[in-house]
């Protein structure tokens, strides 16, 4: 190897070596900058905030467990109605519970029918289609639905299940959903 | 969290960063020294679990504990509204809202002023309330029971809806009953398997375990102990042997009354001559409420059982693709053929092959045929591989017993009106009584679900989930005794497994068949009047 070639060699090492320092320098200090300009954490945000119960089953489908959720407080019932079913399709904080949700279920929309205390939940096709059977699971796929309306809306006497817009016979072939379900029989 | 620990002057950070460069595991153990100064136990009645919580205080001199505003609103469900400039925080808990000003004492109640001892604080982002305002101000103004003990930081909220509130024991002419008092006239079972032991299962029923078990023997009864499961209530009394046979009833309630007594009568004397070998080494004779076993006695002759699901319905489908109509249909054929075989009862089953029934239809098929006992048959499913075991159903009833009076005489109206029905009434109509049909048999199918899990358990080695009473609609309206059985889950591998195995399945049809044949003969020996009655 010739001797300018391997003093290039080393100058681009050099070289890079110092770009490497510069360039870690720099993310650093802005790392150490940024931290230090960050405003306290705030717990509180601007804005009403409530607290709700949302359900979850145990792994072993023995028993119901409850997880608290943050939601925005808009009011109306129907918004916090489906912030707080999304939040039973999300996986659950604690490892040893599992949603009692069908995987791929979607709320479309609520409704809420105030003379007749009836609350109307929509679905996708998921609740039915991708419920993996069994009445322990539809026991449980009723009751975290029905449970979480009656624990943070105590206004909702009854709930109507309904999928792709229309009322179902049943989820999966054991509890008859047709008709509006009484929340007090499920609590 | 302490007050004063999360502004780390600026040097701490620059010698951090030396250390990051060398080991970077180290940042953790550097940040993470704020231990919570005490920690607050929070007990939910209404069956929430238990959680703690960490206080902290003022200052070291202090002796006022802390809880932020987070998790005040966690724990009491409360809507917060934070006004950053004003330094305001409300908390809507129930129908009240709660202003806090920060760095005062005042906390006002929907418009009142009250005083607390120390202020609210805002550290660290965080709005910190002082322990003593849930003791006391919020204790007095919510509509929950909260009950703050300050020593020992245990906060209980809400009082629980117990519906067995209480247990006495009374001797009367030589006789000692326990009289327990309910304030509804719930379903019960009565077991003696074990000699010495008589165990009352109370279904829905709740009660506060530690009051119950604490009530001291008398007379037959020794001791007493009571469990609570999610659904149901247990009893365990204790007997001297010498207790040769019991009773157990609703009284009537006294005048003006609202709490039902349901007394257990024990009596001493011999065993009485047993002559079904069933019964053959218990202590103890059971013997049926008059008006419910005993009146209805009758031999099994016919049974219909109910593979579920069917033909588009496939049911629960395991990852491997076992579908659950196949193997219900399975065990639903080896069944029957085992019925007829050792028993020589009439068996008929709702479908044959893999065909489509709607829920109703497979009732509706039962009482037609005005089979005896109903049997479905399934195998369950759950979100999470861990979940197995096996667990029989019977029909939770819809209403309770005040609805179903006001149903009737609602109904009473409707049928009073003349030919002009609203056809959605009728409906309703029609719906009571479909409800009411299985009623009538919910404690003879509670009487068969229990036999049935009891069987099971002495042939399978899986997990015993007992009886469950729900709310099924394929049990609805049946003119019989009717009972659902989960075979095993077919979300478990291993029992996915079992599900196909025939020596698996051949030990629930061998468990079933002897089910029904001492639920058969225990209804013989009530019609005939069992012996050792003596009431």
């Amino acid at each position: 190897m010739p001797a300018d070639e391997l003093g290039r060699k080393i100058i681009f090492v050099l070289l890079g070596l110092a770009i490497a320092t510069a360039v870690f320098i720099l993310v650093a200090r802005w790392g150490k900058m940024r931290k230090e300009e960050r405003p306290p954490v705030v717990q509180e945000v601007p804005g009403e905030t409530r607290t709700i119960t949302v359900y979850y089953g145990s792994r072993d489908a023995a028993n119901l467990v409850e997880e608290t959720r943050e939601i925005t407080s808009s009011g109306r019932l129907e918004d916090e109605v489906g912030e707080a079913v999304n939040a039973l399709l999300e996986k659950p904080q604690d490892d040893a519970l599992v949603s009692a949700i069908p995987p791929g279920t979607r709320i479309e929309r609520v409704y809420w029918v105030e003379d007749e205390e009836t609350l109307y939940l929509d679905f996708n096709r998921a609740l039915t289609a991708n419920h993996p059977g069994g009445s322990v699971s539809e026991y449980f796929t009723i009751k975290v639905i029905l449970k979480t309306v009656s624990a943070n809306f105590p206004q909702v006497a009854m709930v109507q299940l309904l999928v792709s817009g229309y009322p179902v016979e049943t989820i999966a072939g054991h509890y008859g959903v047709s008709e509006p379900l009484d929340v007090r029989k499920w609590r | 969290m302490s007050f004063y620990s999360r502004n780390m002057p600026g040097f701490v950070f620059s010698a951090l960063f030396m250390v990051l460069l060398a080991a970077p595991g180290l940042e953790l153990m550097a940040q993470d020294k704020d231990e919570p100064e005490a920690v607050l136990g929070v007990v939910f009645s209404e069956g929430r679990r238990t959680v703690d919580v960490d206080l902290s205080r003022a200052d070291d001199k202090s002796s006022e504990f802390y809880i932020t505003a987070y998790d005040l609103a966690r724990i009491f469900k409360a809507t917060k509204y934070w006004k950053p400039g004003a330094r305001k925080l409300v908390l809507r808990i129930g129908s009240k809202d709660y202003l806090f000003t920060i760095d005062t004492r005042v906390v006002v109640v929907n418009g009142e002023p009250v005083l607390m001892r120390v202020p609210a604080r805002y550290v660290d982002g965080a709005v910190m309330i002082p322990l003593e305002f849930v003791g006391g101000v919020l204790s007095r103004e919510s509509a929950e029971r909260i009950e703050l003990d300050g020593d020992n930081l245990v906060l209980t909220i809400g009082t629980p809806e117990y519906n067995v509130t209480g247990l006495r024991f009374e001797k009367v002419n030589g006789r000692t009953s326990a009289v327990l008092t309910l304030t509804d006239e719930l379903l019960y079972h009565v077991d003696t398997d074990t000699p010495g032991l008589l165990r009352l299962k109370i279904y829905g029923g709740r009660l506060n375990t530690l009051k119950m078990s604490a009530v001291d023997g008398k007379g037959l009864f020794r001791r007493v102990r009571a469990e609570q499961t999610e659904y149901d209530a247990y009893l365990f009394f204790q007997v001297e042997q010498s207790a040769s046979g019991f009773r157990v009833e609703f009284t009537d309630p006294e005048e003006g009354d609202h709490e039902q007594n349901l007394v257990i009568y024990l009596e001493k004397g011999e065993l009485p001559e047993i002559p079904d070998a069933d019964f053959a080494g218990r202590k103890m004779v059971e013997i049926f409420e008059p008006g419910s076993m005993a009146e209805r006695g009758f031999e099994i002759e016919k049974i219909m059982i109910d593979p579920g699901h069917g033909g588009t319905d496939g049911g629960r489908v395991s990852s491997s693709g076992v579908q659950e109509k196949d193997i219900n249909l399975d065990i639903a054929r080896e069944l029957k053929g085992m019925l007829v075989e050792r028993l020589g009862v009439e068996v008929l089953m709702t479908r044959e092959d893999d065909q489509f029934l709607t829920l109703t239809e497979r009732g509706e098929i039962a009482n037609i045929e005005e089979a005896d006992i109903f049997i479905s048959i399934h195998c369950n499913g759950w979100f999470h591989p861990e979940a197995g075991g096996f667990e029989t159903y019977f029909l939770a009833p819809a209403r309770t017993e005040e609805e179903r009076r006001q149903a009737r005489e609602e109904n009473s109206a409707v049928e009073l009106e003349d030919a002009e029905m609203d056809p959605e009434k009728l409906e309703e109509l029609d719906f009571i009584i479909w409800d009411m049909v299985q009623n009538e048999f919910i404690a003879e199918s509670s009487e068969l679900a229990e036999t049935v899990q009891k069987e099971l358990a002495e042939v399978l080695t899986i997990r015993n989930r007992g009886v469950k009473q729900a709310g099924f609609k394929v049990l609805r309206g049946i003119n019989m005794p009717a009972i659902l059985i989960e075979v095993a889950f077919l979300s478990n591998r291993s029992e996915e497994k079992l599900l196909q195995d025939q020596s698996f399945q051949s030990s629930v049809c061998a468990g079933i068949v002897e089910a029904v044949r001492k639920f058969s003969s225990g209804k013989i020996a009530a019609d005939a009047g069992a012996p050792g009655t003596g009431y």
